[in-house]
């Protein structure tokens, strides 16, 4: 009953990502670029059925109309000259109807573009992984950078200027209620930014096939009032609490004997790892396995037990632990908020 | 005949082939010899040796149309998996395998060869001549070509199958992200089809170049061998990108070369730009003999000529040029210099204007013309709607800021689906229809032909359409499943019942092949009153083509024949004797001998496959295979000395 | 029935040279082929080479000056006696193609030997780097190249001095010439790409 509960919330909470439902200025340029087109070239379209319906009858009737026919490849000048005249206007008005589309497509371009961001943007570099993404806020001090895992946290009504990556094969970071999607390739760095001018949740997905667990790589980006978000930042630079009750005690030491450490970092244990998602805050995130399920103790339970088949081929290997060692592990977990 | 009240006046003054009794004693002798001379030797060494552009143009078809089934029946596996979210029909693993067979068939094992294989059979048909300027050159491509899909398929039911997507971007398809065979055996496969329709470009621009009737010049050449020829010569250049960029890719990941390792100075964008340098012209490649199909209907079945003739040739040299250069509006999503990526968008709207001009020069046939309402003709206007659609949301996709939108989602799916199922398989589905009874000698079934496009047009809308709208609200390519709170859902049912539909439709079409090849009515040499030389012979063509080769006064060479027009004689009928005409106005120029069935192309692509197929698992089956393929050249160059012609020197 | 006019060709030659035949037409487009794969190796190269920090890698150094010219040279010439080569089919003059074939042949099998040397003085490899990968590459494509063209010519050599020889293996002489000249020519550029590339007289 409580995963039905919880399934219930999750739907309610995710918004609807769409490209045409814009969240702030990039997307709302793309938008309005979008419905210049789709009313331009819907009109085109029915302009060419139309004439092809119009043809067609002009042609059945024309067979109808001659008792006799005449031999084939037969022609008459006088239509022929009319066919050149509207066939030469045609493609007239194709050149003119490009070109403006032409420049309306290159203006938007520019508007979006990175360079065109606004100077005061936050700045956050997106690192790609098979398949879970990375967020590391910059600062100066590198004891103050957050890194955490998708999910990507933005002051409402700030540009935030992404710094793209990848460690591994090449992804695609896409939410399209805040922008175009940009690639995140090895060994190059692409910046693409985002805004949003609503608080709100929007999810975004990787969208270059990346392998096999390519359809659950998913990101939510939350948007928050700016007070808001800086509590949010401050806490994660915190280093994980010591846990408070001795089941956490006894669970931090099952995290830190089991295999867990090997990929896994919590900043303020000696567990360091960079291969897989930082769990410092990890209670602090709404999904698991990059927005493949909602964070809650069963989900967080059946994911480290068993997450090969929730996500198969991921690089997580499943967990063999005592009811009593599970038990303790999560009540930990749960306490790195 | 069924075709209606229409009187057929086409003047009969040469072809269809004479019966015996119309002809003196002397011509049916000759016509025996000729008999003799071209036909096939039968049985399995027959089929093995073959070397008829009948034959293997049927061959080429018919195996693509396997390919085709295998490509749609991976298409209806994975609509079967995206019905509902997270379903279980296929794994990651499986439909990962499954949509990278599906794209690899669709464009390597079925487009590409059979638009060759239309080509390679009608082509000589169309210039009147007796076979290509390279029979033995044609078989060739035929084997190198199945050797290429049988490798694909065997390696797919050996859970082999290639994994990468058919565009294998690396770092994914490299040695580190795919080890073991998979994406190896994809290389080879592309190695495998590069090298056949390679060898078909080369063997249909010179059949067209040299082969043609006197009298055909340049400004003759009827619209489909003139769509077949422009695409050759992108073949030509387009092909070696991406034989280049798998060759790359092979030594990367098996001998540890770094072209794509960005670790050791490689680059995996390199990738891309060399995969794409080819991608984007194979979709014309694909696009345009279907329009050179779409000219030759238009213009059978409005009894005119086309409108604009000079215009269409144009456009489809402006269309293969322009292919050329837009490339890179697969990859604005990579982050490139902005002034870069605007030229690539003007590059690519522009293309727009050759295609919208063959569109309006159709639409002006169409109206100028008396149009009988045919299976055929319904293909091509299923073809006008659906690829006038995705040409639109082609131009959205050249425009930057919307490709970063939707480009990898199903936005795009959709987009290509229109482009190429409605400017290439309906055309190709009509052509089929229209020359069906020149290859087998009887009609299609009009009424199952007109149920089977009415199946085919409802199905492919209702799968395609809809996924504009998906990718619009996010969901990415290449996804194996989705969670059911995306709302993705009921549209992706749609889709997949829509799927079923269309299957349903091709199924009929394919039916309605078999049981017309059987009962079909009888068609004759030309059943609709066309053009075209091709209908000038027996159906289907004697193993000569042509008893006389005949000469050429018009465009629309049967709709144009004088009085005194002449046929050709003089050609000897005791070896396979051809015409050689100039290449622009096509005057005789001199006789070619033509070699008979061989076995040698068969063996040449047997070395081939041990170089290509055993490469895949040691780097020394490369200086064997080129070993072997050495001794199979000399044996297919060795010269044949029992042609009849001068000997300038004995045997010592 | 009427007899229709006639158009007699039985006239017509059955051997004649260059562009008028379908031979000249097929290998011209095998060369057009071979031609664009060069060239997209060779802007491989470029693309490489314009991304790297450093092109080529430090520690590289190619084989002298010396050899490599010496080989372009020899490949060159080459096309001297391949020329009178195709003088000597077009006039029909057997002993002359035996003679200038054997010629070109053995300047060919000298450039072979030379490559031998300038693959093995090379001071990497095709793993070391993905400057190694490409030039690797380039060097194995002709050489392949070279020796396919080489067993041609010792093939036709064989040919005419066994018998029969009949007219039509006159075409073919020519068009063993067109593709040994475009042999040569495809190295005359990647000469200069590969041993004047401006990275290797840095100080």
């Amino acid at each position: 009953m409580s995963a039905l509960t919880a399934l219930a919330l999750f739907i309610g909470r995710i918004g609807r990502h769409s490209a045409l439902q814009p969240a702030g200025p990039p997307a709302e340029r793309i938008n309005g670029l979008w419905w210049l087109m789709f009313w331009c070239l819907t009109g085109v379209f029915i302009l060419v059925l139309g004439a092809l319906a119009l043809a067609l009858v002009s042609s059945h009737r024309r067979r109808l109309r001659e008792p006799a026919t005449p031999p084939a490849g037969a022609t008459d000048p006088a239509t022929e000259r009319r066919m050149t005249r509207a066939v030469g206007g045609a493609i007239g008005l194709t050149v003119i109807l490009l070109f403006v589309l032409l420049v309306a497509s290159i203006a938007t371009g520019r508007s979006i573009s990175p360079l065109s961001a606004p100077k005061d943007a936050l700045e956050v570099e997106v690192v790609g992984h098979q398949w879970w993404w990375q967020f590391e806020y910059a600062d100066p001090d590198p004891s103050r950078i957050v890194s955490t895992a998708n999910e990507l946290h933005i002051p409402v009504g700030r540009a935030v200027k992404l710094r793209l990556t990848s460690r591994d094969v090449i992804h695609s970071f896409w939410v399209p209620n805040l922008n175009g999607k940009m690639d995140l390739i090895p060994g190059r760095n692409a910046d693409t930014w985002i805004q949003a001018d609503r608080p709100g949740v929007y999810r975004g997905q990787c969208a270059e096939f990346c392998g096999h667990q390519h359809a659950h790589m998913a990101l939510e980006v939350i948007a928050d009032p700016p007070e808001r978000f800086d509590a949010w930042l401050a806490a994660q630079r915190q280093a994980a609490p010591l846990p408070a009750s001795p089941l956490a005690q006894r669970g931090q030491q099952v995290f830190l004997s089991s295999s867990c450490p090997l990929c896994h970092a919590v900043q303020g244990t000696t567990a360091g790892s960079g291969v897989g998602p930082d769990l410092t805050h990890v209670a602090s995130r709404r999904t698991l396995a990059a927005g493949t399920l909602p964070n809650n103790r069963g989900n967080l339970a059946g994911w480290i037990l068993d997450p090969q088949s929730i996500k198969p081929g991921n690089r997580m290997p499943p967990t063999a632990l005592s009811p009593a060692d599970l038990e303790a592990l999560l009540a930990y977990l749960e306490s790195l908020r | 005949m069924s075709l209606g009240a229409v009187p057929e006046a086409v003047p009969e003054s040469w072809g269809p082939e004479p019966p015996d009794s119309d002809l003196d004693d002397l011509d049916v002798k000759a016509r025996r010899e000729l008999e003799a001379t071209w036909r096939s030797p039968s049985g399995l060494l027959g089929w093995l040796t073959e070397t008829s552009h009948t034959a293997l143009g049927k061959r080429y078809i018919v195996t693509a149309f396997v390919f085709f089934a295998l490509g749609g029946i991976e298409a209806l596996l994975m609509r079967l998996q995206l019905a509902r979210p997270e379903n279980t029909v296929l794994g990651a693993d499986l439909y990962n395998q499954v949509f990278t067979m599906h794209g690899s068939t669709m464009m390597f094992l079925f487009a590409v060869p059979v638009m060759l294989g239309m080509g390679l059979y009608l082509v000589p048909l169309m210039i009147g001549t007796r076979n290509l300027a390279f029979p033995r050159l044609n078989a060739y491509s035929y084997y190198a070509y199945l050797l290429g899909g049988l490798l694909l398929y065997g390696a797919f039911f050996l859970n082999v199958g290639p994994d990468a997507g058919w565009f294998a971007y690396v770092p994914l398809a490299g040695p580190d992200y795919s080890p073991g065979k998979r994406v190896d055996v994809w290389a080879q496969m592309i190695t495998f089809t590069e090298l056949s329709s390679l060898a078909a470009a080369v063997n249909l621009i010179t059949t067209i170049f040299k082969h043609r009737a006197p009298g055909m010049s340049l400004n003759r050449i009827p619209l489909f061998v003139w769509s077949i020829l422009v695409t050759s010569f992108m073949v030509v250049f387009a092909m070696p990108a991406v034989m280049s960029s798998s060759l790359f890719l092979a030594l990367d990941r098996l001998v540890d070369t770094h072209f794509f390792n960005p670790a050791e100075g490689g680059d995996a964008i390199l990738w891309q730009h060399l995969f794409w340098f080819f991608g984007h012209p194979e979709v014309y490649i694909i696009f345009l003999p279907a329009t050179g199909m779409v000219s030759a209907i238009i213009v059978a079945f409005t009894r005119r000529p086309a409108f604009g003739y000079t215009a269409l040739v144009l456009s489809l040299v402006a269309t293969a040029f322009i292919g050329f250069g837009l490339w890179v509006h697969h990859m604005f999503a990579t982050g490139l210099p902005q002034l870069g990526q605007s030229f690539f968008t003007a590059a690519s709207i522009m293309i727009v204007v050759p295609s919208g001009t063959q569109i309006f020069c159709w639409l002006a046939t169409l109206w100028g013309g008396r149009v009988r309402f045919k299976t055929p003709l319904l293909y091509v206007l299923g073809f006008i709607a659906i690829f006038v659609l995705g040409g639109l949301t082609g131009v959205m996709l050249a425009a930057v800021p919307l490709d970063l939108q939707v480009h990898d989602t199903f936005f795009v799916v959709a987009h290509f689906h229109y482009v190429l199922i409605g400017g290439a398989v309906f055309p190709l589905l009509g052509g089929i229809t229209f020359w069906f009874p020149k290859m087998t000698g009887r009609l299609m079934s009009e009424r199952l032909g007109k149920l089977g496009f009415g199946l085919v047009f409802l199905g492919f809308n209702l799968t395609f359409f809809p996924m504009h709208q998906l990718g619009l609200e996010g969901m990415p390519r290449r996804v194996y499943t989705y969670l059911p709170e995306t709302g993705w859902g009921d549209l992706n049912l749609l889709a997949t019942v829509g799927a079923g539909i269309l299957g349903l439709g091709v199924l009929v079409f394919v039916l309605n092949a078999l049981w017309s090849l059987r009962f079909g009515e009888v068609a004759g040499g030309d059943p609709w009153g066309a053009d075209g030389l091709e209908w000038s012979t027996a159906s289907p063509p004697a193993p000569y083509n042509f008893f006389h080769l005949p000469t050429v006064r018009g465009r629309y060479a049967r709709w144009v024949q004088d009085e005194d027009q002449p046929v050709v004689v003089g050609l000897r009928t005791d070896r396979r004797e051809v015409l050689v005409t100039r290449t622009l106005d096509a005057e005789p120029d001199h006789r070619d001998i033509l070699p008979g069935p061989s076995g040698w192309p068969l063996a040449l692509a047997l070395t081939t496959g041990v170089t290509f197929i055993g490469g895949i698992f040691t780097p020394w089956a490369l200086p064997w295979g080129v070993l072997l393929t050495g001794l199979a050249l000399i044996g297919w160059f060795w010269p044949q000395t029992d042609m009849g012609r001068t000997v300038l020197k004995e045997k010592s | 029935m009427k007899r229709p006019p006639q158009l007699d060709v039985s006239e017509l030659p059955t051997v004649v040279f260059g562009s008028r035949t379908t031979l000249w037409w097929g290998v011209t487009g095998l060369i057009t082929i071979e031609g664009t794969v060069f060239a997209i190796v060779a802007a491989t190269y470029f693309y490489l080479r314009g991304g790297a920090v450093e092109w080529p890698p430090p520690g590289v150094s190619q084989p002298p000056l010396a050899l490599t010219t010496a080989f372009l040279a020899v490949l060159l010439a080459s096309l001297a006696p391949m020329h009178w080569t195709n003088k000597a089919a077009l006039r029909g003059d057997l002993r002359g193609i035996q003679i200038w074939l054997a010629v070109t042949t053995v300047l060919g099998a000298a450039c072979l030997v030379m490559r031998g040397f300038e693959f093995s003085l090379l001071s990497y490899e095709w793993r070391s780097h993905a400057y190694g990968s490409v030039v690797w590459t380039i060097l194995s494509l002709h050489t392949l190249h070279l020796l396919t063209s080489i067993g041609e010519n010792v093939l036709f050599l064989v040919l005419l001095a066994k018998g029969p020889v009949e007219d039509k293996h006159l075409l073919d002489v020519t068009v063993n010439g067109l593709y040994w000249f475009f042999v040569v020519a495809a190295w005359v550029p990647f000469y200069f790409i590969l041993y004047m590339d401006p990275g290797l007289f840095r100080p």
